[in-house]
Formats: structure tokens, C-alpha cells, sequence
């Protein structure tokens, strides 16, 4: 598999088919002795704003702090969920449970929600 | 019979991103200034944008990406970033624009000037994307939109000389005046092949559900919703040509472009123009803001759907919100939706190249299309079309600073 | 990319203020005469409502004095600015008299400074043609 084509910003789903972002980069466990191998995919957050700059990574672990929702940092999905990568990357997890989603919730809450006629984001 | 019913999404794209406040201005300027001269930069747009309608659908349909989606998979985030922030600057402005015309629209039938509309109708534009749905804004846009055929019934009555029409179809160098010449060729491309109709386009075949059995369709639809947008914005330039320019009225303001249907239609010509304008615009603000938040929500993979509850996709929704609110207030502060039209279209042009390489790769890619790849035909087509855009812009947008 | 933007925003600044030549400036005043007969001859077949069409000749008034200025700043040699001066204070005078008859609905006393209009659209075609062939 090619990590950079076939994995890095995919579309993540989670078992129930829900959106939870694009793979922002992915975490390798190098040791002495064993191969490097890929543990994490990681979500949003500061590890996508590095990529375009280092300052604009500051910049957003920084508004992260000020704003939104209280867990900040991207978020971290072990590589032992993936299921399978094809046009999406299917995890085996619960995408509200792993943080992913926590900025969606936060706008839903703080802002949609607030709106005449934005519905709520909890009921199915 | 649902295959038939997606024409709407082909009329809608077409009136909405096509025939708007850019195409009617653009259109209407040209014409009353050099005649039927630059008949054939229109022909030359809508040529264009029938193959990349045509292949934003196609990839929609074979790889179940819209464009946005592939370019970010494909080309990672820096670059999506750049494309990001090039592309939404010159729909923003083209959004105000939109809005603009239809201020411009309920100014000339009630007389209180447009600034004042401006908030209101964003606020129309937004409620119906946030209780509306998708079939209802591509269905509603598009019927509302068949106003916009009056421009070709006044062309008819106005017996236009054929032959100078077909001669005009082909370019020619103006005897004076190069330079305005030139920037509104480019204008009328950058109106005619704007980048985001292919996000729209690309993210309503998703929304529609197409799947690979949708690719002939698709080619109709393509090409008869961008034929339809490009015989009406024939139809102002040769309505312009024919009522404006014997007169010598140039059209600098909306004012004077409100009369250019009354030769022919002495009754109803005005009200039409201003009806045309006010729900061609309201399509293609809708078109416009949607775009944009599709953009963002595709690019980082966020949930969206206009289907969708608000709150069950915040942050699409919370895009859009924003976008069109922010949208009014330059033209609360009294900007002239004119020039912002014109300074818009020529930028398109000028934005075409970043928008269009990223997609012709992709259309090239067996990986997302397989067996399904652009053959060399809409290649060329393309990639001409885009230089030809780019090195005009290059040439005529500093000339018409400069005063030629 | 700092660069492209400046580029962007020195454009749009600009285009702004790209000072128009005198024959543009000509073609400008016969556009706005023009308009003002043709706003009138659609007034008067009951096809446009009142206010667009006061709104529009009170406009075209606002643009001739705005565009005859600055043309009379630095007139071009090849016409008498005085006689220029005197044709746009009348073609102004005739279009602000329509304008006050569409207001009062008067369309057999519009008809006279509407006439009137036509007849400046003439004199002001023939100033244009004069500062286009000096070019």
C-alpha cells in the first residue's frame, strides 16, 4: 500500500458510515530493533496546519486553546481500527466517541442549534 | 423518468453559474459596445464549460468524488489550501455581485436603491439553503430561471442580421480600443467558465445519487443546460448590440441595461429584464454560496449534505451562514455591483489555471476513472481554452489599468 | 502567497481609479443623453414605472454634470468648450425637466423637454465626433 496516496487525506468513516474528517498525517512507532510501523492515523487539529507551515500548526493549537471545544490537539485513531482503505478509510470505532466529530458538535451547540429552524444534533 | 427530471440540475448550473449578473453584464457591455464583435468569446466559454461540466459530472458519477474531494485525496492539503483560498476570494466577490443584481432587480420595479435590499436578500438566500433542499433549490432556481428565455425572444423580434452574427462567431481585432476589447473577452470567459458551477455541478450529481449508469445523461445534460446558458447570453449581447448600440448607450449602470428589452417586447421588456435578473441572480447566489460551503465541507472531509438538517452538518452550515452574510455588507456600505461584476469575471479568468490543471489530471487519472478517462478531445478543448483565458487576462487586465 | 495578493488588491485599486480620455468622455455624456431619450420613450408608453424612470433621468443628470466637469477641467482643443458648456447646461436643464414631469405624471408636458433631449443628443453626437477625430 502506498501510505501517501492510498491512506493521507482520505475521507475517515466510522462503522455507521458518519463522516469524521480526513486523515491529517499518520504517527510511526520507529524502534531499535523491530521495523518501523504506522500505530496511529491522526485527525485535524494542529498535525494538519503544520503541513502548509509550522506557524499556521501554533496558530491553530493556539485558537484551539481560546475557542471551541475543550479537547484541542488532533485526534488519534489506532491503526488496529482501520478496517478496510479503499475510496474511504472505514474505522472500526464510534466517530463520537473518538473526538473526531467535536468541532461538528461544538458548532451544532454554540451556533446551529441557536438558530430558528437549525433542528438539534442529537436526535436521530 | 428520474434521469430526465436531473435536466434540472443542468438548468439550474446553467442559469445560476452561467447566465447571471457576470454573463448579463459582460454580455450586455460587449454588445453595446462592439456590436456582435465578441460573439465569440461566448462561444468559446460555453464550448469550454460543456466539457468540464461534462467531466466533473463524469467523475462524480464513475468515482463517487466530487471534484473537491478528489483534488485534496490526490494533490494533499498545501496545495488544496492554495486553491482553497483562490477559489473562494473570486466567488466571494462573485457572490456579492449576484446579490447585487438581484438588489439591482427589486430596485427597478420599486425605486428604493439596492444597498437596501442587500441584507434582506441574503437573508432569503440563506433560509432557503437552510430550510430548503437540494431538489427544491435545483428544481425552484431552474423553473424561475425560464424567465430568463425572454433575452432569446427579444433577440428574435429584433431580426438580427444572421449572417453578421455567424461572422462574428468567429475572433476578429476591434478597428479602436484594443484594450477594452480585450478585458471584456476576458470578462465574458471568466463568466462564462466559472470554476465553481464545477463544484456545484460535481456535488449535486452526489447528491442525486448518480452512479456510472448516469454517463450518457450526463453528456446531455451537460451539454444542453451550458448551450442553453450560452444561446441566452448570445441573446443579451445580440439585444444589446441591436437596441443599445445605435443609440451609443453604453452600459455602465443597471439603469441602462433595464432598457435594452424595451425595443423589442414594448410591454413586458422591462419587467422581464428586471424579473430575469432578480431569479437568475437568486439562482446563482444560491449556486455560489453553496459552492463555497461545499468546498470547505468536501476539502476536509466534514459531513454535508443540503438534504440535511443544519445541525446535522454544523459546519457546512455554519459556512455557507457566514459566507452570505458577509456577502452583504459591502453592498450595504453602496459598492457598485457593476464593477465588482467586471473586476470579478476578469479575476475568474485570471484564477481559471488553478482551478482547471489540478481537475485535467485527475480526469486523467485511471485511478479515479478507470476506462472512464478524458480522451484527448476534451483534453485539448480544455487546456486551450484555459491558456487562451490566462494569457488574455495577463495581457488586458493590466491594459484596461493602465487605460490602454 | 503575499505576493499574488498585492498583485490582486493593486488591481482592484486601480481599476478604480484609471482616469477615462476625453474621447471616452464624450461617448460617456452621448451614453447618458441617450439613455435619458430612451428612459423618456419607454415612460411614455406606460411600460416603465414612474420612479425607475425619474430615478434613471435623475441619474443621467448627476452623470453629465459629473463627466461634462471633468471633461471642461482639460476640454480637448478640437471643440468650444464654451458652446459645450452652454449645450450640457441645456440638455441638463431639459433632463431634470422631465424628471419633474414623471414625478407629477404629466406626460403632455414631458413631451416638449423630451423632444428638446432629442435634439442636444444630436448637438452632443456632434461634439464626439469632433474629439474623436482629433485623436
Amino acid at each position: 500500500m502506498d501510505l501517501v496516496r492510498d491512506v493521507l487525506d482520505k475521507k475517515l468513516i466510522d462503522r455507521e458510515e458518519c463522516e469524521m474528517g480526513r486523515v491529517s498525517g499518520l504517527l510511526m512507532h520507529v524502534g531499535e530493533t523491530s521495523q518501523p510501523r504506522i500505530t496511529h492515523i491522526l485527525i485535524g487539529g494542529p498535525t494538519l496546519w503544520n503541513r502548509l507551515h509550522p506557524a499556521f500548526g501554533r496558530m491553530s493549537a493556539a485558537l484551539g486553546k481560546l475557542w471551541g471545544p475543550s479537547r484541542s490537539g488532533a485526534v488519534r485513531i489506532p491503526w488496529s481500527r482501520v478496517e478496510t482503505v479503499g475510496k474511504e478509510v472505514k474505522l472500526d470505532v464510534e466517530a463520537r466517541e473518538t473526538g473526531a466529530l467535536d468541532w461538528e458538535i461544538w458548532f451544532a451547540k454554540h451556533i446551529i442549534e441557536r438558530i430558528p429552524g437549525g433542528g438539534s444534533e442529537e436526535e436521530e | 423518468m428520474k434521469k430526465i427530471l436531473q435536466l434540472a440540475l443542468g438548468i439550474i448550473t446553467s442559469v445560476g453559474g452561467f447566465l447571471e449578473v457576470g454573463s448579463v453584464t459582460t454580455a450586455a457591455q460587449s454588445g453595446a459596445l462592439f456590436g456582435y464583435q465578441l460573439l465569440w468569446a461566448i462561444l468559446l466559454g460555453t464550448l469550454c464549460l460543456i466539457f468540464l461540466v461534462e467531466m466533473s459530472g463524469r467523475l462524480a458519477a464513475v468515482s463517487k468524488h466530487t471534484v473537491v474531494d478528489a483534488m485534496r485525496e490526490r494533490f494533499g492539503f498545501p496545495f488544496f489550501f492554495i486553491v482553497l483560498v483562490g477559489i473562494v476570494l473570486v466567488a466571494f466577490m462573485v457572490l456579492v455581485a449576484e446579490l447585487g443584481g438581484i438588489g439591482f432587480g427589486i430596485q427597478i420595479l420599486t425605486g428604493v436603491g439596492f444597498p437596501w435590499w442587500a441584507v434582506p436578500v441574503s437573508l432569503l438566500v440563506w433560509l432557503l439553503m437552510w430550510k430548503g433542499t437540494f431538489s427544491l433549490i435545483e428544481n425552484g432556481a431552474s423553473l424561475l430561471g425560464l424567465v430568463t428565455l425572454s433575452f432569446l425572444v427579444s433577440a428574435l423580434k429584433l431580426h438580427p442580421d444572421w449572417s453578421g452574427v455567424t461572422s462574428a462567431l468567429l475572433p476578429s481585432m476591434p478597428g479602436s480600443d484594443k484594450a477594452k476589447y480585450g478585458f471584456l473577452a476576458v470578462s465574458i470567459l471568466g463568466a462564462s467558465i466559472s470554476p465553481y458551477l464545477m463544484y456545484f455541478y460535481s456535488s449535486g450529481a452526489i447528491e442525486d445519487e448518480w452512479d456510472s449508469s448516469y454517463i450518457p445523461i450526463n453528456r446531455f445534460i451537460a451539454g444542453f443546460g451550458m448551450i442553453f446558458g450560452g444561446v441566452l447570453s448570445m441573446a443579451v449581447l445580440v439585444v444589446a448590440a441591436l437596441a443599445l448600440q445605435p443609440k451609443g448607450i453604453q452600459v455602465d449602470t443597471f439603469p441602462q441595461a433595464a432598457l435594452m428589452m424595451t425595443t423589442a417586447l414594448p410591454r413586458w421588456g422591462f419587467y422581464l429584464f428586471a424579473f430575469s435578473m432578480i431569479f437568475a441572480c437568486f439562482g446563482a447566489a444560491l449556486e455560489v454560496s453553496l459552492a463555497i460551503a461545499y468546498f470547505f465541507s468536501q476539502g476536509f472531509g466534514w459531513r454535508w449534505s443540503e438534504d440535511l438538517e443544519p445541525s446535522k452538518n454544523s459546519r457546512f452550515a455554519f459556512v455557507y451562514t457566514v459566507i452570505v452574510l458577509l456577502a452583504a455588507i459591502p453592498l450595504v456600505f453602496g459598492i457598485d455591483p457593476i464593477k465588482v461584476t467586471m473586476m470579478s469575471m476578469a479575476l475568474t479568468s485570471f484564477t481559471l489555471p488553478l482551478a482547471i490543471v489540478p481537475f485535467l489530471l485527475l480526469m486523467n487519472d485511471p485511478i479515479y476513472l478507470g476506462k472512464y478517462r478524458n480522451g484527448w478531445i476534451s483534453n485539448s478543448v480544455v487546456s486551450i481554452v484555459v491558456v487562451i483565458s490566462f494569457v488574455l487576462a495577463l495581457i488586458s487586465i493590466p491594459l484596461e489599468i493602465m487605460g490602454g | 502567497m503575499p505576493a499574488k495578493r498585492f498583485f490582486l488588491l493593486t488591481i482592484l485599486f486601480a481599476a478604480a481609479c484609471k482616469p477615462p480620455t476625453p474621447a471616452e468622455q464624450m461617448d460617456t455624456v452621448v451614453s447618458w443623453v441617450s439613455t435619458a431619450r430612451m428612459a423618456g420613450d419607454a415612460w411614455l408608453r406606460h411600460t416603465t414605472p414612474d420612479k425607475y424612470t425619474s430615478q434613471t433621468l435623475q441619474l443621467s443628470d448627476q452623470m453629465l454634470l459629473q463627466t461634462g466637469s471633468e471633461l471642461l477641467k482639460s476640454p480637448p482643443p478640437t471643440i468650444d468648450s464654451a458652446a459645450f458648456d452652454r449645450a450640457l447646461t441645456s440638455t441638463r436643464f431639459n433632463i431634470s425637466e422631465m424628471s419633474r414631469f414623471v414625478k407629477a405624471k404629466d406626460a403632455s408636458q414631458f413631451r416638449q423637454p423630451w423632444d428638446s433631449v432629442l435634439i442636444y443628443m444630436k448637438i452632443m453626437k456632434d461634439f464626439s465626433d469632433k474629439v474623436e477625430s482629433s485623436k
